[in-house]
């Protein structure tokens, strides 16, 4: 604990981390991704939100934010459903089995027998069809008063079904509404925050990996020289000159049928394979120029292996690119799994930012731009502020930026 | 001279390097004694070839660059270095043979701190436990005499002086209290108070553990001021060799006399106060001469000295010179 005390203190000490301190923008920025990356922690480690919700149908198809109030097509829409389920339910064969295993978010059913259901659902059924028939419900409700009187009528009877949630149940449930729904009738807010956790893992795994790799290599190359280094600047010339975004596709096709499909493991593969080439030039002109400095030959005339004096000598001195790369690598990992993702390429067991935007492109043509732009949203926050800070970490570790 | 075991013998040492313009010969047949105890230097102009001898001693040049001729022996402890694998090597530096380098800006790594380097060396060479080799660090630390060592062991190479550092690198070279410490200009690149401070160090630190130090320098006054014997070397090749203060007295070499002569000397101004140099250049590697290889520097040159390369003679007491006229013992 005083160990971790004293390297806190002297984490504060450091004139880089004072002037980082002392950049407000860079500070929000810091924020912002600790934010982001606490929720992903969250979700990855304690299932504050499981995969299940993400897909459960919390309203109708393609309901928009709470900043819109209800058309009264929606309000129709929503009572519907609330019967339709109910309804459902009781046209089983055994309708108390099924009744037990209705789940709607956060509502739960109301006590009451069978057949009080059944009345209830009758009485239901007769005012939808009365109101489904009026062609253009905003019309007819301009026209007569009555329509709106019976639209209420009509929630109430289907409210009527369930029991209101009450406190944090209530305040979820709203919640889960708040963004919308999609064309399944899910949460857009819950799929935008589930999202998190895909991308952080995303970036994370293939930005650590891709930055080992290329380290691992490009330091090689450069310290032993000779064939490893022709083989590695081979390769990454190789790779280099075949497009990334046709690498992924056809590596996240190679996938197609096996066991990862959908997963993240064809995701990961295909960012590492074509991401590991920056760091690795980047790493093997720096290793170039460390191995000449004299540091590297008393390190050899004290009785180092190469390898030895490679990996505990030479690369710590390239960890500042390291970093650098990191959160490049990071920011590069999220946005082209979105694209990825858009092509129907990428993530396809869990919601991610790509696959909200792939879904939602019939959506944006009938004017329904909430999941497109929640998902723009919460990814342009997190790219954005990451780009702030790297900017700001620039400035304040630069020795060269005085002032 | 004493008639104790040398503790390195260097045989026909002669060290090539490939390159585009053939194979040259950077040390050409150089033969020297190290005894225990004692301090050699090894001196001449830059690339003259003393620091590729010194290298060539601890193997340090690149493999695919250079070879030692197949005549060339370096006995040291029972093992001939010039054959040795990397294996072999691996436990005579640093343990039985260490360095220390010119530029004690480089030759500490920037981003571990100072104990951390010397604590690698021994966790390598020793079998001390955490304790024992911090403990043994601080005292090396204290041993070259570095003030406040319990505080300077946590600090980075950037927070230390460079003399500081040279420091640094002389403990980091004896912690493991080696047979042999080759010296490669180790004080060129301070200034010279701080020099002689450094100099002073390796000498106490030579009488203190009995260690064979090879100094190599191009500067004489270090030379005088610390060495037993010396090697003069020209082009590759070894000119002169004897004790310190009988080259220093009479050389017998016109290279060592000329090379004596272009010291700067306090109270004496010469030819409206120029410093006295030796006229033109050393020979390119790739085209020797037939004969002398300071033939054509030479004051005292004859027609034989471009015919035919002068053998080393020995002159006894421990000395030899290459060349057809030495310079007669009184000067």
């Amino acid at each position: 604990m005083r160990a971790l005390d004293r390297g806190f203190r002297w984490l504060l000490g450091q004139r880089g981390v004072r002037k980082l301190l002392r950049d407000r923008v860079a500070l929000v920025a810091l924020a912002v991704i600790s934010v982001y990356v606490g929720i992903a922690a969250l979700i990855l480690f304690f299932d504050v939100i499981t995969l299940d919700e993400t897909t459960e149908r919390v309203g109708p198809r393609t309901m928009p934010g709470v900043w819109e109030s209800p058309s009264l097509e929606s309000r129709l829409a929503f009572a519907e459903l609330y019967l339709e389920t109910v309804q459902n339910a009781l046209d089983k064969r055994s309708p108390e089995k099924a009744l037990a295993e209705v789940r709607f978010a956060e509502l739960e059913l109301a006590a009451l027998s069978i057949d009080e259901r059944q009345a209830l659902l009758d009485e239901g059924w007769d005012l939808f069809d009365e109101l489904d028939e009026l062609d253009d419900l905003d019309a007819a409700a301009e026209r007569d008063p009555g329509v709106l009187a019976k639209l209420s009528r009509f929630e109430e009877t289907a409210a009527r079904l369930y029991r209101r949630p009450t406190g944090c149940a209530a305040l979820k449930y709203r919640a889960r509404l708040l963004l919308g729904t999609d064309r399944q009738g899910r949460s857009i807010l819950v799929r935008s925050i589930y999202s998190i956790k895909v991308a952080t893992q995303i970036g994370v795994v293939a930005a650590l990996i891709s930055v080992l790799i290329g380290t691992l290599l490009g330091g090689a190359a450069a310290f032993f020289g000779g064939w490893v280094d022709h083989l590695v600047v081979w390769l990454y010339s190789t790779f280099s000159s075949i497009p990334w975004i046709v690498l992924l596709t056809v590596l996240a096709s190679m996938f197609m049928g096996s066991r990862f499909d959908g997963g993240l493991v064809p995701v990961y593969s295909a960012f590492c394979l074509s991401f590991w080439i920056a760091p690795c030039r980047v790493i093997r002109g720096e290793v170039l120029k460390l191995k000449e400095l004299e540091f590297v030959q008393a390190a050899t005339a004290i009785g180092f292996g190469r390898a030895r004096i490679l990996l505990k000598h030479v690369l710590p001195n390239t960890a500042h690119l390291m970093f650098i790369n990191f959160s490049l690598l990071f920011i590069g990992a999220i946005k082209a799994e979105v694209i990825l993702s858009f092509l129907g390429l990428g993530v396809k067991n869990e919601p991610s930012w790509g696959v909200m935007i792939n879904h939602s492109r019939e959506e944006v043509i009938n004017h329904f731009f909430w999941q497109i732009g929640s998902a723009t949203f919460f990814m342009v926050v997190l790219v954005l502020a990451f780009n702030v800070l790297s900017d700001a970490l620039q400035d304040a570790f630069d020795p060269k930026h005085v002032g | 001279m004493s008639a104790r075991e040398p503790v390195l013998q260097v045989r026909h040492l002669s060290t090539c390097f490939r390159t585009e313009r053939g194979v040259v010969t950077a040390v050409d047949d150089v033969s020297f004694d190290l005894f225990a105890g004692e301090t050699l230097g090894i001196v001449g102009e830059s690339g003259c070839g003393k620091t590729v001898a010194s290298k060539s001693i601890m193997r340090l040049l690149p493999e695919h660059l250079s070879f030692l001729r197949p005549e060339s022996e370096i006995l040291f402890d029972s093992l001939d270095l010039a054959r040795a694998d990397e294996k072999q090597m691996r436990k005579v530096r640093g343990d039985r043979i260490a360095m220390i380098f010119q530029e004690p800006m480089t030759s500490l790594n920037p981003v571990f701190t100072v104990g951390w380097q010397i604590d690698e060396a021994l966790k390598y060479h020793t079998d001390l436990d955490r304790s024992a080799r911090r403990a043994r660090a601080v005292e090396m630390l204290r041993v070259v005499e570095i003030p406040d060592p319990e505080r300077r062991i946590g600090e980075y190479p950037h927070q230390l002086s460079g003399g500081m550092r040279q420091r640094v690198m002389i403990a980091m070279a004896l912690c493991c209290e080696p047979d042999i410490l080759i010296a490669d200009e180790p004080t060129t690149a301070l200034d010279v108070t701080i020099q002689a401070q450094i100099l002073d160090l390796m000498e106490g630190l030579k009488r203190k553990l009995d260690t064979a130090i090879v100094l190599i320098t191009h500067d004489l006054g270090v030379v005088a001021q610390v060495c037993d014997r010396v090697l003069v070397m020209y082009a590759g090749r070894l000119i002169e060799s004897g004790p310190v203060l009988d080259i220093f007295h009479a050389p017998r070499h016109p290279y060592t006399r000329a090379l004596l002569d272009s010291i700067p000397k306090s109270g004496r101004r010469e030819r409206g106060g120029r410093l006295r140099t030796i006229e033109g250049i050393v020979p390119g590697l790739h085209e020797l001469p037939p004969g002398c290889r300071f033939e054509d520097r030479c004051a005292g040159r004859e027609q034989r000295c471009a015919d035919q390369e002068p053998a080393l003679e020995p002159l006894g007491q421990g000395r030899a010179v290459r060349c057809h006229f030495p310079l007669p013992e009184e000067v």
